[in-house]
């Protein structure tokens, strides 16, 4: 039994002392969210008094809040009462075989070229692939440990380093920094927890792949990053397959802490069930991702976002430190009815601070695809640089394509070059295609994936080729 | 604010009263629907995202004077220098808000050059054709307040194939001793189809009570029409403008706006063009260079509303002392506006560590067969060029000039009248605080 | 192998080509000459399946097969190769991923397995070779900030490396040094055998003294108007056009 299936047999087994609820089912609190859940879940999760405060403290500056209504996106708002906040994170039983897997979701397995145990292993069937990933991460597990890096479940990170997620979680996007992230702050229940010890590079890139223990940890993920002084990681988010999750309301908070001299690279692939293509059902995807870096540190965000129905998301970097890097590398892609809001805050507050911004934007179908960003240049950051592209790429003419970008300078040695393109893919770049015998739609594909090139390659291998292919299909049927 | 929002609803009042049996009029009805959204609307503040770095607090807590005293002693000779001398015009001029015919030159003969009062009387057909049809006042509180009070303005028509012979000077002093005051212009210009016309647009204070203006110019530039529209903006350091500027354009129109921001405490530029048929081609150019404590925001649309029109806009600003400057440059592409052509650049230098920037150059785009770009840029003068030039023996503060003047003048090249451009030259060599000889 | 009979194709209802004949056999190099604004372009581009063009009568068969059917892509997998006049840039596609691309996309059409990194490497190196290019091409963003005469290299290189059945040279001698011409017209005739075809479409004599042509023809207002042997082109070089205009007034 794994560490934290432990803790979980652990609480559920006191489950009534507290009784709050006397119709509480074993794994699953009641539907709606007051106070008393908020209470239950730090319960069931056997968390610290001073993690209980942090989550009721942010509740009541939830209560205050208002969602937000800026948003290009348009789309019916959740009834917070109507969620289930606590679903215990046991392994459900899954399909005996593949023959009980939705067999869309096979066939975009075998568009991506994911092999066979690989299948199984994502759609949770043979639990002999599983076993075998779990020993394949528990060896990664030990080299990490020798190198004194700290790579859990936030759950696990509470109980057992509580002094780093005392001293960290919370400082780089306050409980009430937004409306999603002041009850992701009152309500998360798990996530992961990254510590990287001063001066020590690690050797690999740590990814969800490898605590497939973890997985299904719901709609309120919480993960906290810090590299310490010297130090780098390179952190894989979600799963590259695309996960069928129902769920409606996803509303993470990603904490990155990069202190001196350190260099945090944060790569993302998120496919979200986008909905159907007549736009119904699809997730909402409401992320507050934020990181600090202080002197000389770097952090660099690459994200493909090709699911989602709804997306919202920003990831930011706030350049405290002097010398300090900002990076924001973006491949957005809606199709269908998907709408996407996304781009980047880069806040430049120390000396010689620099920060790069590229965002590729694809819209096809009836979707609608916006660039929302904002460079600030405070007073005190002198010699600042920013260079910022933002492209977007057309497809039919039912699409819509949208560029907000908030350039704020207070600082006369700020260098700020900001450009933008929009236009549609090229009739003659198909063409010329279709003539050396490639299919349109294979054309598309070598199209767009040329136009984003930019950022595909900051990715990691393993990942650019996943993403590529992924572009591919959530562009299918779209020209032609 | 809500104690000036309350002075003018009293103020309202009596201005209907005094309309002496016009209160039944169309325009009157639609004064009364602009004043009830206006107080519906309410000033607006930070909190609405078009005026998230105009904050309007500051210049509406003085006890404005909403219907000033008549002044028409002005001698040509205390104002000439506000005209453009040098070539003949026609010129429509008024004294805080009021017309003056003494400065004025105004025609009949050909086209209408002349004031909005008149045209209320004369020509209602024009009146009930573009007043308040061109501008949008729903979400408009500064538009609907203007159009509460309108009465007064020039009234510019041009029929069918006319050419207007001079360029037209449209000057609105304002000149008052003892209390601040507001004034609200309200201009109507149309061109018919194939019509030409050239048009310069001056607010000058003449003393340093401070004024406020809310202007309001609905511009109708119908199939084939050619405008070319100046604002020349050096008001004194009292002086606040918010100009809200509506121009439709019909097929196979042009427009061209230069916008030459100088001076003035507060000034907000609302610029819409909205291409209403095919073929049109916009240009909106402007140049700020701004000091102290000034404050210039350019808000500019450029609405795509039908498919093969192109537009072109180049802002350049110059940001000196504890200056702020924005730019919100937005560039609609709506459905079915297909092959768009639409480009927009927004340079910046800033020359203080105190002086701020914000922009913010924005793409709403819903249709796919079109090509628009956006850029801005903030950055310093080139230091390389500099060393070169003071290697060559110009002195750093001529190189310093020499050099702003070289970016602020990209955007000058849409100036079609010689004299305008060289006064506009010399202004900004006297805004850099050198001289140059423009001429070379 | 190419049979054309009495094409008829327009653009926006503006017609074009007013009953083309031409019948190419394997092994055969024609010349399509004329002046501008003649329809070799159009030409081209109807053959190769531009959809722009609304062929209103007339058909065109490749290999037996009556292709006005078929998509371009499938017309592609025949056999068909034009050398686009004017080649387009597509950014961030590497020349090589490009081509391997086309090759395995042609491939797989035809059933057969996709040719391996090694090979298909082994044999870009070959055919650069022949064009004079260096290696360094291959990572390239296709026809991105290339001269011209690196654009239609490349399209040749392209042609080297599909071997197609036949050949449409679009204007590939303009913009060309004479340098660059020799070097192309090597790759031409490096590609040239019994089994495939060859069709240059120019406007000037000068490349067809480093490919010879086994037939001229000479379209004018959207009709082959004359044909005759190599002679053909020498005599419009040093003429003109406008003999062939009179005579044809005459008829």
């Amino acid at each position: 039994m794994s560490n934290s299936d432990q803790i979980l047999d652990d609480v559920t087994k006191k489950e009534y002392e507290y009784g709050f609820y006397t119709e509480v089912e074993s794994d699953r609190a009641p539907k709606g969210l007051n106070e008393d859940i908020i209470r239950l879940i730090s319960t069931k999760k056997n968390e610290p008094e001073w993690m209980l405060e942090w989550r009721l403290d942010a509740y009541r500056k939830w209560l205050e809040m208002t969602e937000p209504t800026w948003l290009k996106p348009k789309y019916e708002k959740p009834n917070f009462q109507d969620i289930t906040y606590y679903a215990a994170p046991k392994k459900k039983k899954g399909p005996d075989s593949l023959d009980e897997v939705d067999p869309e979701l096979l066939k975009t397995f075998e568009k991506l070229g994911i092999s066979l145990d690989e299948q199984k292993r994502l759609t949770g069937v043979a639990m002999d692939v599983v076993v075998d990933s779990v020993s394949v991460a528990t060896t990664f597990k030990k080299t990490l440990r020798e190198l004194g890096i700290i790579f859990c479940s936030m759950s696990e990170a509470i109980q057992e380093h509580p002094e780093l997620v005392k001293k960290y979680l919370g400082t780089v996007v306050p409980k009430s920094d937004n409306f999603y992230a002041a009850l992701n702050s009152a309500v998360f229940t798990d996530g992961s927890f990254c510590y990287i010890p001063k001066g020590v590079k690690c050797p690999m890139e740590l990814s969800t792949y490898f605590r497939i223990n973890e997985a299904g940890t719901g709609q309120f993920e919480r993960t906290l990053v810090v590299a310490d002084a010297g130090s780098y990681v390179s952190y894989l988010e979600g799963c590259t397959a695309p996960q069928r999750d129902e769920n409606q309301l996803h509303a993470a908070v990603v904490e990155l802490v990069a202190l001196d001299d350190a260099e945090i690279k944060y790569s993302t692939v998120q496919n979200w069930y986008p909905g159907d293509a007549n736009g119904k059902g699809g997730v909402y995807n409401f992320v507050t991702k934020r990181g600090i870096c202080e002197k000389n540190a770097k952090i660099s965000w690459t994200q493909v976002e090709t699911g989602s129905a709804v997306t919202w998301k920003y990831p930011s970097c706030i350049l405290k430190g002097d010398n300090s890097i900002g990076e924001f590398y973006s491949v957005a892609v809606t199709n269908n009815h998907q709408q996407a809001d996304t781009g980047t805050k880069m806040i430049h507050l120390g000396k010689n601070t620099k920060s790069t911004i590229i965002s590729k934007g694809i819209c096809a179908g009836s979707s609608d695809g916006s660039y929302r960003g904002l460079v600030k240049i405070g007073p005190r950051a002198h010699n600042a640089r920013n260079f910022s592209q933002c492209d977007s790429l057309l497809m039919g003419d039912g699409c819509g394509s949208h560029t907000f970008p908030y350039i704020e300078t207070q600082n006369k040695t700020a260098k700020i070059e900001h450009e933008a393109t929009t236009s549609k893919i090229g009739e003659d770049q198909i063409f010329y295609c279709n003539q050396r015998g490639i299919g349109t739609e294979e054309a598309v594909a070598l199209i767009v994936n040329g136009y984003a090139k930019e950022v595909l390659n900051k990715l990691p291998m393993e990942f650019a080729v996943e993403a590529q292919k992924l572009l591919a299909i959530s562009l299918e049927g779209s020209v032609g | 604010m809500e104690e000036f929002k309350d002075k003018l609803e009293s103020n309202y009042i009596v201005f209907e009263n005094e309309l002496n049996g016009e209160a039944d009029t169309a325009v009157h009805g639609m004064r009364r629907d602009a004043f009830r959204n206006f107080e519906k609307l309410g000033f607006p503040t930070k909190r609405n995202e078009e005026w998230k770095y105009t904050n309007l607090k500051p210049i509406l807590k003085a006890d404005y004077k909403l219907f000033p005293k008549r002044e028409d002693h002005i001698e040509f000779k205390d104002v000439k220098r506000f005209f453009l001398n040098e070539i003949d015009s026609y010129k429509v001029v008024f004294i805080n808000g009021v017309y003056s015919s003494w400065l004025s030159e105004t025609t009949h003969q050909g086209y209408d050059v002349c004031t909005f009062g008149n045209a209320l009387r004369k020509y209602p057909e024009a009146i009930d054709g573009y007043f308040n049809k061109v501008a949008k006042t729903d979400e408009q509180a500064m538009v609907s307040l203007n159009t509460a009070f309108a009465s007064e303005g020039a009234f510019i028509r041009v029929p069918k194939n006319k050419v207007v012979d001079k360029p037209i000077q449209i000057i609105f002093f304002n000149t008052s001793d003892d209390r601040e005051i507001m004034v609200q212009p309200r201009n109507l210009i149309i061109l018919e189809q194939g019509a030409k016309a050239e048009i310069i647009e001056r607010h000058q204070s003449l003393t340093d009570t401070p004024v406020l203006t809310n202007s309001v110019s609905e511009v109708s530039v119908g199939a084939n029409a050619e405008l070319h529209y100046y604002k020349l903006q050096n008001d004194v350091h009292t002086s606040s403008l918010i100009d809200n500027t509506w121009i439709n354009q019909y097929r196979d129109s042009v427009a061209k706006f230069s916008t030459f921001s100088f001076g003035g405490r507060l000034t907000r530029n609302n610029l819409h063009f909205a291409m209403k048929d095919e073929n049109c081609l916009t240009y909106m150019n402007g140049v700020t260079i701004l000091d102290e404590n000034q404050h210039v925001d350019h808000h500019t649309v450029a609405d795509h509303l039908v498919p093969h029109c192109e537009s072109h806009e180049l802002y350049k600003g110059i940001y000196d002392d504890t200056s702020t400057g924005v730019f919100n440059g937005k560039i609609n592409v709506h459905k079915d506006a297909q092959k768009t052509n639409a480009f927009q650049q927004n340079d910046n230098i800033l020359l203080s560590d105190r002086a701020t920037v914000d922009t913010k150059p924005q793409l709403e785009i819903y249709a796919d067969d079109v090509a628009c770009s956006h850029g801005c840029t903030v950055g310093q003068l080139d230091e390389e060029a500099l060393f070169y030039m003071k290697s060559r023996g110009i002195a750093d503060k001529e190189a310093r000039a020499l050099l702003m003047y070289a970016f602020a003048s990209y955007a000058l090249s849409e100036v079609g009248i010689r004299e305008l451009k060289q006064k506009v030259n010399m202004l900004i060599a006297k805004k850099l605080g050198v001289d140059l000889d423009f001429e070379l | 192998m190419l049979d054309i009979k009495n094409l008829h194709a327009s653009i926006e209802e503006k017609d074009i080509l007013k009953g083309i004949n031409l019948q190419v056999k394997p092994g055969e190099v024609h010349a399509i000459m004329g002046p501008n604004g003649s329809g070799k372009s159009t030409l081209s581009s109807v053959i190769a399946g531009r959809e722009d063009y609304e062929v209103t009568d007339g058909s065109i068969d490749f290999l037996g097969e009556n292709v006005l059917d078929l998509s371009p892509e499938e017309r592609a997998q025949l056999g068909i190769f034009l050398s686009f006049q004017y080649p387009i840039e597509i950014p961030g596609v590497s020349v090589s991923n490009f081509l391997k691309t086309s090759i395995n996309e042609i491939r797989k059409a035809k059933g057969e397995e996709p040719m391996g990194a090694a090979d298909l490497l082994k044999k870009m190196r070959e055919k650069l070779k022949v064009l004079e290019m260096d290696k360094a091409f291959l990572s390239r963003s296709l026809n991105e900030g290339f001269s011209g005469g690196e654009k239609k290299r490349n399209e040749i290189f392209q042609m080297a490396m599909l071997e197609p059945k036949l050949a449409i040279l679009d204007e590939t001698d303009s913009g060309l040094d004479i340098d660059a011409l020799r070097i192309v017209a090597q790759g031409v005739n490096k590609f040239r055998n019994k089994d495939n075809a060859v069709v240059v479409i120019t406007h000037y004599q000068r490349l067809l003294d480093y490919i010879v042509p086994d037939v001229v023809h000479v379209l004018m207002d959207g009709k082959i108007v004359k044909t005759g042997d190599k002679n053909l082109a020498l005599e419009l070089e040093d003429k003109g056009y406008d003999w062939i205009k009179k005579e044809v007034a005459s008829l």
